[in-house]
């Protein structure tokens, strides 16, 4: 049984309806990406995993327990965190106090101090500047460090917004080094990527949603280099 | 008709807009696309005088544009929407559309009869009086675009609006542009929907992180590598 | 301006008969002195709290230093005829050339700020000027608090009977009221309100944001000085914390957000809802002491505000609207 799994939801924004019948799932222990061009929907199919806006239609189910009656922070606590799109760090607070906040549940709290030291041996850079406001940090430190926040939930399922949003190829490179140790330590990844590629190398499998509906999906190996991606961003 | 000379924009250390040139011909569709972050809704502001620019130059209708501000370039006749409608919240539908016409100095009354007809061409007729707060998602596009048009613009800018339609409302205001052009007028647009762009645009124009990296037909465009590899990475190119 | 060029709606001619009615009719038709008194209060503070509706209403500007104006109005009357035996007439005239010039130097940086800022810049303005005053009497020799004799006579505009204040202040009223509506008719009145609604979109469209806040805040300007020489000429006494209070200048915005801000009717509405509320309340609490009447004005004011948000008129529409919506087709088409 998958670990998150999305049956026929539909989302609306106001009177705009975005997600049109999303039917997809993410097994435990597996990375899975999901990839389209801008306006697609992929950022409002997350929120309404995360339970930030409510689904009109259709199934969450999370762990085998229904995912919709759940708010939010109830969410959280059953294991399912969100690293939102442009980081969404407290700027004027430390690395550190940032990473702390992380664990607000109380079963993450009882562990904050161990999960804190298995961040900074996955992201060195985070304990380098610790105690630096998180406002200071540069694109790549900031993504680094909401990952690392998102972490400190101890999360059964971490879902990453734009993983790559204007970060330089380098860095980008980093991050997605620290998600694949992060899945060796038994974390399940749910991320949204522009940059295909990137993502479908660092996934298992993917989805590819076009106006608020999957329009393909396979492994990596089947998506890759496959021109019905390239047809779904550009249209031939 | 718009020229747009190594235009350039910087935020701080970022430069959102490096050195971008292009030019859109009377009656002409121009579509400008390229993946988020690329600087495409800045050049925008740029041309529409919402932001003082770093460099460049603005050519609109053999005249040079300075930077005066969005008021005055409405008033020399290049027009805009927002992407996310921007509604005077307590105006009725064709009070927006009245208010626009009177930049043009005709009393109200006859801004008013103006205002009617702008709402029949973009397809609003017989809604005059509703409270613009309750029009549907399209309705607020098409509204938006009315009221540029009450302006009596030569050059029609619109920022994304075909977001957040469905297709049939996507196909229905394509129509309505369409239509426009027959008329005459200038459009660049701002669009991520490509199927919208390819059934549209007479040329489309690509940036990618802050450069124009395509200018051309669609369907070439679309299948250049270096565009391809801007939305998806490497790997994808037409083979 | 495009004074000529109103666009006259149905039911304006119907208003116009009622404002008409009750700002020179009422002052014929009530006897007691007072209620006279009471009713010219009512009158004044009406256009007094239109003139700061127009700003605060129509252009969406919402200035809470409206008393320095109320206060240059008082001040250069009286001191125009105490020292110079000019006549209130025209001393109302210079008032309301200082207030509108002291407009002007304020409304480029104020201007420039939005919401919150610029009521705390206007707070600021109204106690400056204030201050000024009181500073400048260390160099000039003007007494704290002025009198004026009581020597009744139309060219020094006072007057023995109640009833012709209440007459002067209804004039006030309608000469307020009817250059209110003028502009909201107006060109002027659509870029008010689109700038009110949406800065942004209203630049869009052409519209010159600075030159329009800029009318609205001369004619708001202009017509509180008017008012506050008014004031000075019935209470023929004045000193700078009558006159330059920062409660004058809550009352105008309070008054016009009862009634309901941006329209013609709300002003006075509201006028002549806090009013006679203030009065009788003074009255039957005033000896309990301990400003006994004010906790219980601002109470009352916080129900009013939380049951009428959108004020009286607010209120009104929006129930003539429910009627006609469930009598006819929906709203939404």
């Amino acid at each position: 049984m998958p670990l998150l799994e999305v049956r026929d939801v539909h989302a609306s924004y106001g009177d705009t309806e975005v997600l049109f019948g999303v039917d997809m799932h993410v097994g435990e222990g597996e990375v899975v990406a999901i990839v389209g061009s801008n306006g697609a929907g992929k950022t409002t199919l997350m929120r309404t995993i995360a339970r930030l806006m409510p689904a009109n239609r259709g199934d969450l189910w999370f762990g085998g327990e229904s995912l919709s009656p759940l708010a939010t922070h109830e969410a959280v606590e059953q294991g399912l965190v969100y690293v939102p799109e442009g980081r969404r760090l407290f700027p004027r607070l430390s690395v550190r106090t940032n990473l702390e906040l992380g664990a607000y549940s109380p079963r993450a709290r009882d562990q904050r101090d161990a999960t804190l030291e298995t961040i900074f041996q996955l992201f060195p850079v985070l304990k380098q500047r610790e105690s630096q406001l998180a406002g200071t940090l540069s694109g790549g430190e900031q993504q680094m460090c909401a990952i690392g926040r998102g972490l400190m939930s101890k999360p059964r399922l971490l879902m990453v917004d734009e993983v790559s949003l204007g970060l330089a190829p380098v860095i980008v490179s980093k991050v997605y080094e620290a998600i694949a140790q992060i899945r060796q330590l038994g974390t399940t990844v749910l991320l949204v990527e522009q940059n295909v590629r990137q993502a479908i190398k660092a996934a298992d499998r993917g989805y590819v949603i076009k106006h608020g509906r999957v329009v393909l999906s396979g492994s990596s190996d089947e998506l890759m280099g496959n021109p019905e991606v390239r047809k779904a961003y550009l249209g031939m | 008709m718009l020229e747009v000379k190594k235009l350039s924009k910087r935020f701080g250390g970022l430069t959102a807009v490096n050195e971008v040139s292009l030019s859109v011909a009377k009656a002409e569709i121009v579509a400008l696309i390229g993946p988020n972050g690329a600087g495409k809704t800045t050049l925008f502001n740029l041309i529409a005088g919402a932001m003082p620019r770093d460099g460049g130059e603005v050519v609109f209708d053999g005249r040079n544009l300075p930077h005066q501000g969005s008021a005055a370039t409405c008033l020399a006749g290049l027009a805009r929407t927002y992407q996310i409608p921007q509604l005077f919240t307590s105006m009725t539908v064709l009070d927006t559309v009245l208010v626009a016409g009177l930049c043009r100095g005709s009393s109200i009354r006859l801004a008013r009869i103006e205002a009617m007809d702008v709402l029949a061409r973009v397809g609003l007729a017989g809604r005059e009086d509703q409270a613009s707060s309750t029009l549907t998602i399209s309705g607020k596009k098409r509204l938006e675009v009315a009221r540029a048009l009450a302006t009596q613009p030569r050059v029609l800018l619109l920022d994304e609006v075909m977001a957040g339609l469905n297709l049939s409302e996507v196909n229905g205001l394509l129509e309505t542009i369409r239509e426009l052009r027959a008329g005459g007028m200038t459009i660049l647009l701002v669009e991520h929907n490509i199927d919208a762009v390819l059934n549209i645009a007479d040329r489309v124009i690509v940036m990618d992180q802050g450069r124009k990296i395509a200018d051309g037909l669609p369907r070439e465009v679309l299948s250049q590598p270096e565009v391809i590899r801007s939305y998806l990475g490497d790997g994808y190119a037409v083979a | 301006m495009n004074l000529h060029r109103i666009d006259y709606r149905d039911g304006d001619a119907l208003g116009a008969v009622l404002l008409v009615a009750i700002a020179i009719g009422l002052p014929f038709a009530v006897a007691d002195r007072f209620y006279l008194n009471l009713l010219f209060l009512i009158l004044l503070y009406g256009g007094l709290a239109s003139a700061w509706n127009l700003l605060g209403g129509y252009a969406g500007q919402f200035s809470l230093g409206h008393t320095a104006f109320f206060g240059i109005g008082a001040y250069s009357s009286t001191l125009l005829y105490t020292m110079a035996g000019v006549s209130p007439w025209l001393g109302a005239l210079g008032g309301m050339a200082i207030s509108m010039a002291l407009a002007f130097l304020i409304s480029y940086p104020v201007f420039r700020l939005r919401g919150v800022f610029f009521a705390m810049a206007t707070i600021a303005v109204g106690e400056t000027v204030r201050i000024v005053l009181l500073w400048y009497r260390r160099i000039a020799d003007i007494p704290y608090g002025i009198s004026i004799d009581y020597k009744p006579g139309f060219g020094r505009m006072i007057f023995a009977e109640p009833r012709s204040y209440a007459l002067m202040a209804g004039i006030f009223l309608l000469l307020v009221v009817g250059v209110c509506y003028a502009v909201s008719r107006s060109r002027a009145g659509y870029y008010l309100q689109a700038l009110r609604d949406n800065e942004d979109a209203a630049q869009a469209v052409g519209i010159d944001l600075r030159r329009y806040k800029l009318i609205a805040f001369l004619i708001s300007a202009a017509f509180t000085s008017l008012g506050g020489t008014l004031m000075a000429q019935y209470v023929l006494y004045i000193e700078p914390s009558t006159v330059f209070n920062t409660t004058i200048s809550i009352d105008v915005a309070l008054m016009s957000i009862l009634g309901g801000i941006g329209t013609l009717w709300g002003p006075l509405l509201g006028a002549a809802v806090t009013m006679p509320l203030q009065e009788f309340l003074r009255d039957w609490l005033g000896s309990a002491g301990a400003g006994a009447h004010l906790v219980v004005y601002g109470a009352l004011l916080v129900v009013i505000v939380m049951l009428l948000p959108q004020g009286i008129v607010g209120a009104w529409k929006d129930r003539s609207a429910k009627r006609r919506r469930h009598g006819g087709q929906h709203a939404r088409g």
